[in-house]
């Protein structure tokens, strides 16, 4: 079978499929609460909004993990882009609030 | 890592499916019951099988059940772990707001409080500063049920499927969390995976060897049922977004405290006290005009939600819910009033189209509204999550063990023996706190604890039950832990029945004719379970006996290799 049994490669996806597809559904989620916020819907809303969609992008992300070929763009796009998009929306929350 | 597309899907979905299997058994198994949770609190708190009742009157019922209700000891214990200082003594503490909460299955209320205490918290950016009391009442008198009866259906199972009973550092909603999306993923997979997926709608083979029918019983349930699979998933997740997401309490915190403010002011629903004392006026009278309002809009209903903030505040108002029994979402059309003189607040409007999305995919995973046929089609959902698990996880094992026992490893034996604790084990200890339930003696102190203890100690007899007796999986054998299993939960079955006849007197010709469903359907439900676990215990035998006639086709057929 072509399929790899090296364990630290296993790992790395694993980890990358549940860590890494937390982390980018998290700050994708925390950067659309905050720019709808910021278009003038209400908090609650937005939130609600988000997190309808929040579910279909983790597990979205998760599959991607397993099919992508390179690990290193796995983790770099999921906690990289996760890490960003947090970022983003911190900075967002305190130029809406003051 | 992975060749293909194909081959990357097959070994997510066999991987984190027997991995997660296990754990999405018990999500699917308990979630099942929970469709019928109310029913199965009746049959255990025998002086509760009495109709569904209304919200009674508050003016008349509540109010002297409120004055009584004091905080909770459980409560007061978790409490007193995360602020500095003793608590105060429950009989000092201020009410600062209560609930009651009632559908249209429910002959009892539960009501509940929140207590101000004066202790500042350890960990600073804790602001939950209350101690809960709760209970459950006979709204008929107002009478407080003994709090060491446990609620099986509602307290027990049901919090069973999203908490596992875990509750340290929210551990059991963690892995519930990340068992439905491992749920989702494997529907994903499992379709990605099969070239064939039309046909296979229509194909099961129950005659030809396990590892075929087993596949094709798989296939059948994870396929036809895949939509019902899909939304329970995911809506579980939604619902419980808020401790997998905690967003707004932790970096957008400042947004979310925004939030509350600004809608304090657009609602007129005061987010403080105003730290001035005010009466309460009375809330029957508010119900009226909830009512008036709700048959103004041509929806007429009753109390399903009634909520006070502020206590004896002047910024003490009332919100009352309308029962959602005719509808997808829970609770919804509130009417808020001041409860200082019972001027009418606000209305709620009609809900947003995201709250109005979001409401109906949590009240159709909910279903608190009144729909028998529906309620039984989705028993018939869930139970064919659990045959799509379990035939997956004795997929897992039939496609292995040839090879296992040739190479002398006993990977295939653990898997079927956690897949029999899984299956037959968790029936059996299911089975075994309902017949606690009827054998303890009604005045046991913490009775619910001992019930719940016996649940476990029969969920681990049956893990050693089941690693003892798959010995025979390491020569390619079929296990006999799954026969004797079966054999267990026919005999529980009939037992559970007939023990609610002796203690209680309620048999199944009584509660038949006197049309109590609740309890019919439940020893019917017990029947049908008995039957169909000496069905598959004589079969089991009969496979048994076969494999060990050399004349058998079983094991010599090619099978498909979709499944890695």
């Amino acid at each position: 079978m072509q399929t790899t049994t090296d364990p630290m490669r296993i790992i790395a996806r694993v980890t990358a499929a549940i860590l890494g597809s937390w982390l980018f559904t998290w700050g994708c989620a925390a950067l659309s609460i905050g720019t709808m916020v910021a278009s003038g819907i209400s908090y609650d809303q937005a939130s609600v909004g988000a997190m309808l969609f929040a579910f279909l992008i983790f597990v979205s992300a998760f599959l991607w993990s397993f099919v992508a070929t390179s690990i290193g763009r796995v983790w770099l796009t999921l906690a990289g882009g996760g890490t960003i998009m947090t970022l983003l929306a911190w900075w967002l929350q305190r130029s809406l609030i003051g | 890592m992975f060749a293909n597309f194909r081959l990357s899907m097959t070994w997510l979905h066999t991987w984190f499916g027997l991995v997660l299997g296990y754990v999405l058994m018990a999500c699917f198994f308990f979630g099942t019951l929970s469709v019928f949770d109310r029913e199965i609190d009746r049959w255990s708190i025998p002086e509760t099988r009495f109709p569904a009742q209304p919200m009674p009157s508050f003016d008349n019922v509540l109010k002297p059940v409120f004055e009584k209700l004091r905080a909770h000891p459980d409560d007061m214990a978790a409490t007193a772990e995360r602020v500095i200082g003793p608590l105060p003594h429950p009989d000092t503490m201020r009410m600062s707001s209560l609930y009651a909460y009632t559908t249209h299955r429910d002959p009892v209320l539960g009501v509940g409080g929140e207590f101000d205490i004066p202790n500042k918290p350890k960990d600073p950016t804790d602001d939950h500063l209350h101690v809960h009391g709760y209970a459950t009442i006979d709204p008929r008198s107002g009478a407080t049920l003994s709090d060491d009866q446990l609620k099986i259906g509602s307290e027990f199972f049901y919090p069973m499927h999203y908490s596992l009973h875990l509750h340290w550092l929210n551990l059991g909603y963690w892995i519930v969390g990340l068992a439905a999306l491992v749920m989702l993923a494997a529907l994903v997979s499992g379709v990605v995976m099969h070239r064939k997926l039309f046909r296979e709608l229509f194909t099961f083979r129950p005659n030809k060897s396990t590892q075929r029918s087993v596949l094709d019983l798989h296939n059948l349930t994870g396929v036809v049922a895949l939509p019902f699979h899909f939304f329970f998933a995911l809506t579980g997740l939604i619902i419980f977004s808020g401790v997998y997401f905690p967003l707004g309490e932790t970096l957008l915190k400042p947004l979310a405290e925004r939030q509350e403010v600004l809608q304090a002011d657009r609602t007129g629903l005061a987010h403080e006290p105003a730290g001035i004392a005010a009466p309460l006026s009375s809330v029957d009278a508010m119900v009226l005009e909830a009512k008036r309002r709700w048959d103004k809009r041509g929806m007429p209903g009753e109390v399903g939600y009634l909520l006070i903030e502020h206590i004896g505040d002047q910024n003490s108002f009332v919100s009352i819910f309308r029962a959602g029994s005719d509808q997808v979402a829970s609770v919804g059309q509130g009417v808020h009033f001041e409860a200082a003189t019972g001027k009418v607040i606000r209305e709620d409007p009609p809900p947003t189209a995201v709250t109005a999305v979001n409401d109906y995919l949590a009240g159709l995973h909910l279903q608190q509204f009144r729909h028998w046929v529906l309620r039984w089609l989705y028993v018939v959902g869930g139970l064919a999550g659990c045959v799509c698990i379990a035939t997956g996880i004795i997929f897992f094992v039939e496609k292995r063990k040839m090879q296992h026992a040739k190479a002398n490893v006993g990977g295939a034996r653990i898997v079927d023996a956690l897949g029999v604790t899984t299956v037959t084990g968790m029936v059996i200890a299911t089975l075994s706190i309902l017949i606690a339930n009827r054998l303890l003696p009604a005045d046991l102190p913490l009775r619910g604890h001992w019930e719940e203890g016996i649940f476990w100690l029969a969920w681990l007899a049956s893990l050693l039950h089941a690693f003892w007796r798959t010995a025979p999986v390491l020569q390619s054998r079929l296990a006999p832990a799954w026969r004797e299993q079966c054999w267990t939960i026919a005999l529980l079955s009939v037992a559970a029945v007939l023990l609610n006849w002796i203690t209680t007197g309620d048999h199944l010709a009584a509660t038949i004719s006197r049309t109590y469903w609740p309890i019919a359907g439940f020893d019917l439900s017990m029947l049908v379970v008995a039957s169909i676990a000496a069905l598959s215990a004589r079969a089991l035998g009969r496979r048994e006996r076969n494999a060990t006639d050399p004349s058998d086709d079983d094991q010599d057929e090619p099978v498909e290799t979709a499944h890695a």
